[in-house]
């Protein structure tokens, strides 16, 4: 059996688990969630026998209109095994659980993507805007955004204070 | 002729001579500021490898006298703000200006510095520097070339030169 005939076997079997299904788009295989079951996907993923998809590449979220999707995207530093895991999410009430207890390295990208598109992670050690600053009102990224007038943003906020 | 008269009269000559050798003075000083700029480090993106390329041997700002870039504001006086101010940015822009000791100049350099650039519309972009800061000279380009930079500080140096003459050089026809 191939490394990739391997791999797709234990995320099928991983996808019976947690109620997922795979999909293959341009030869990386994609594992869709419900946004609750994550933690449970994504710790599958990590201990997956002979080839763990145990490095978080990336962290990301998409807009879909009437939801929105957390994207992992897995990969290893011993071997080529690439997986992207989805986590589908309620638009109005964005919630999902945070990885950093799996990886570390999820704190900044799961900010990240809190500052865009305003989902939450629960668990999450220090959620607070990362790129944009704490005043900012809106999420940018979301499709519905809609940006201030030029006249608005000319508008620049004094120093804070103690900076 | 009475006294007080005498009196005021020699005040007056005084001030005349005064006033006669302060403007000279200035002329002079306006000179020296105009030949030898010390631009703050402010590179902000991509118009900022211009600046250095202007810096380097080929272009070489130092032959006319400005080559003196300092990374402290506080030894200054002219502030080259190369590349996308975000609105985040903003207020540190105005800090530093705020930092750097009089008489101070500012040059916007490209688009993005003069008016927002290609990325005007994005929920973070500060529509130009002159928002924040008093700009001197705007240097247009994406990005410009190091002669369009060298170009604007010699218009600098003209508007230096010349506090009065709010009218540049005029080139071409």
């Amino acid at each position: 059996m191939g490394n990739k005939e391997m791999l797709r076997k234990r995320v099928d079997e991983l996808a019976t688990k947690v109620n997922g299904e795979v999909e293959e788009s341009l030869g990386v295989l994609m594992l869709k969630v419900k946004g609750a079951y994550i933690i449970e996907t994504l710790n599958g993923a990590k201990n997956f026998p002979e080839m763990p998809c145990d490095f978080l590449h990336d962290l990301t979220a998409v807009d879909l209109g009437n939801h929105f999707e957390v994207v992992y995207q897995l990969s290893s530093l011993r071997g080529p095994q690439i997986l992207r895991v989805k986590g589908i999410v309620d638009r109005e009430n964005p919630v999902i659980d945070s990885v950093t207890r799996i990886w570390q390295g999820a704190n900044f990208l799961e900010r990240e993507a809190y500052d865009m598109f305003g989902i939450e992670f629960k668990g999450h050690p220090n959620l607070r805007r990362i790129y944009l600053w704490d005043e900012f009102e809106g999420y940018p990224l979301r499709k519905d955004y809609a940006t201030e007038s030029v006249e608005q943003r000319a508008v620049v906020m004094p120093l804070k204070v103690g900076d | 002729m009475d006294v007080v008269k005498e009196k005021e009269l020699r005040e007056a000559e005084l001030m005349v001579e005064k006033n006669v050798m302060v403007t000279s003075i200035d002329k002079v000083l306006n000179w020296a500021r105009g030949h030898s700029f010390w631009p703050v480090t402010f590179g902000l993106a991509c118009c900022a490898i211009e600046m250095m390329a202007a810096g380097g041997a080929r272009y070489d700002i130092s032959r006319f006298g400005w080559e003196v870039f300092r990374a402290s504001p506080r030894q200054a006086d002219l502030m080259i703000v190369a590349g996308t101010c975000t609105r985040k940015m903003a207020p540190l822009l105005r800090r530093i200006y705020d930092q750097m000791p009089e008489p101070k100049w500012v040059i916007a350099m490209g688009s993005c510095a003069c008016a927002g650039g290609p990325f005007v519309d994005s929920y973070s972009m500060l529509p130009g520097v002159d928002k924040v800061v008093p700009v001197d000279v705007y240097i247009p380009g994406c990005p410009p070339r190091p002669e369009s930079l060298l170009y604007g500080i010699l218009q600098l140096q003209q508007k230096v030169a010349n506090p009065a003459k709010v009218r540049l050089m005029k080139h071409g026809k």
